[in-house]
């Protein structure tokens, strides 16, 4: 960590990031691309500072409801592996259903969510936590029914019951894997929200990007869109830091 | 003597490919006194860990029975300690915490253990280990690790499936040594599967030959060594001849 290969790595990307722009920013030019179709970067820049109040505002906004889907998605879907790995039964028949509902495209419930729950902040939770927590499920329940059958013959000899291997076993070594899935899940989580506030929301950045792109302020629109990629970038980071230090020994780090 | 644990005419099969059976052990006696080291020796295949495993409790046997000493295992709870050929240690519990999983699993206080965990893992050579994670450890230290485990609860059975198969020949003989040791230490009623035939004259009190397909119980062969058995005791003619003996029957 923070070694000086790490140094060169980031300043080895941040001049590439920074060579990709000024190409963009010099071809708009020469090409006269209009501006509504491809802003040049410093448009972008300069819609973010002109609407910089508006922007976090609809930011922050934005972020609430994409967390708080993702936490519903993640405890929702921690405690549904526990009841699936703990009964076949309820596996089978459940697992079907599940699976079925992740093929709907989840886009197209929202105007449902809509029409049930008005243009408040809960369809857009429900639409976040509807597309994130399948992505977390999945990792978290497989971990949880592949213990080695060594190792739940050994612990049954000593006398352990089902739920004692579930708790001493299946949940600890599931962590790892529950952990990294909050990645997927809180990049679903954000597509969600946003999905949700571009089809039934007067706040957010998706509406922004909606009301942005109809008024063809297309550098207002790619100034959303870097400022989600550029969250969702620094709260996996948090993420990764957190598993890291919550599963250390998946990654067979001595103290 | 009455026996601890007796198995009368046991047989058990197994489904393979849905629909033919296959018959891994077949009509087999056999009975393990209080405080006596049984090893069981076979080529591979041959059914043996399928008896540890009906003794150990995970394979109902389809016909035959398994009979427990009700005196010796006090009636209520019996508890057997295992281990198997890969030590099966937790990655995210340190040593101690690993060697006390048994104690949370029979419900008493781990902390009433630790002291009792010190004292196995002084005996097998891993004090200064408590706090160190599996993956740090060695394969013979893990090894060490799960005997330790196994030991923790007062087991009145041990059962161990090829113990030391997966390590060096060094370090399997001071494995050798070690589990003598403990056995002198703590007497346990021990029944040891093995391939291993020089290990099973080395450690055992009686060697139970079993050929395979189905597998049956060939012969018994009694070792009349005295304890403590000491490591240099397989250099010596009579250890031999019970070697050569044991594998021209399991050759036959």
């Amino acid at each position: 960590m923070g070694s000086s290969k790490d140094v060169k790595n980031v300043f080895s990307a941040v001049i590439v990031l920074l060579l990709t722009l000024a190409i963009w920013e010099l071809s708009t030019y020469v090409v006269k691309i209009p501006r509504y179709v491809l802003p040049p970067p410093s448009s972008v820049i300069e819609a973010t500072a002109r609407y910089s109040n508006y922007l976090l505002e609809n930011l922050l906004n934005t972020l609430a409801h994409a967390v708080a889907g993702l936490a519903l998605a993640a405890v929702f879907s921690l405690l549904l592996s526990l009841l699936l790995a703990y009964s076949e039964v309820v596996r089978e028949v459940v697992s079907p259903l599940v699976a079925g509902f992740n093929a709907i495209p989840r886009a197209a419930l929202v105007p449902l969510l809509a029409l049930w729950f008005g243009l408040g902040s809960l369809p857009r939770v429900l639409t976040s936590f509807l597309i994130a927590f399948y992505p977390i499920l999945i990792p978290t329940l497989t971990a949880m029914v592949t213990v080695e059958k060594e190792l739940w013959e050994m612990l049954v000899s000593f006398g352990a019951s089902k739920k004692q291997i579930l708790v001493k076993v299946a949940i600890p070594r599931s962590m790892p894997y529950f952990l990294s899935s909050l990645h997927m899940g809180l990049a679903s989580a954000l597509v969600g929200t946003v999905i949700a506030e571009m089809i039934a929301s007067d706040r957010g950045l998706g509406y922004v990007i909606l009301s942005s792109t109809s008024r063809l302020d297309t550098p207002l629109a790619f100034s959303c869109l870097t400022l989600l990629a550029f969250t969702a970038f620094s709260l996996s980071k948090i993420l990764g830091v957190v598993e890291k230090r919550a599963v250390r020994w998946a990654y067979r780090v001595s103290t | 003597m009455e026996s601890l644990v007796r198995l009368k005419n046991v047989t058990v099969r197994y489904r393979s490919n849905g629909r033919r059976y296959l018959t891994a052990v077949s009509n087999v006696d056999l009975g393990v006194s209080p405080g006596e080291f049984v090893a069981v020796v076979g080529r591979s295949g041959c059914g043996k860990t399928t008896l540890l495993k009906v003794v150990a409790g995970l394979i109902k046997p389809d016909e035959g029975e398994v009979a427990y000493s009700e005196r010796f295992f006090n009636g209520s709870k019996k508890k057997i300690g295992v281990m198997f050929q890969s030590p099966l240690l937790l990655p995210w519990r340190n040593v101690l915490e690993n060697i006390l999983l048994p104690i949370e699993i029979i419900g008493e206080d781990p902390a009433n253990y630790v002291e009792r965990a010190l004292i196995l893992m002084e005996r097998t050579g891993l004090r200064g280990f408590e706090y160190s994670y599996p993956w740090e450890l060695s394969g013979g230290m893990q090894q060490r690790v799960a005997l330790c485990r196994a030991l923790i609860h007062r087991p009145q059975l041990l059962l161990l499936d090829e113990p030391f198969s997966s390590l060096d020949a060094i370090t399997r003989e001071e494995m050798w040594v070690l589990l003598e040791s403990v056995f002198l230490y703590e007497n346990y009623t021990t029944l040891l599967v093995t391939h291993d035939i020089r290990e099973a004259v080395l450690l055992s009190d009686r060697v139970v030959v079993m050929s395979g397909k189905p597998g049956r119980v060939k012969t018994e062969v009694e070792i009349p060594f005295k304890r403590p058995r000491n490591i240099s005791l397989q250099y010596s003619k009579e250890f031999n001849e019970y070697v050569a003996k044991i594998k021209s029957m399991l050759s036959e």
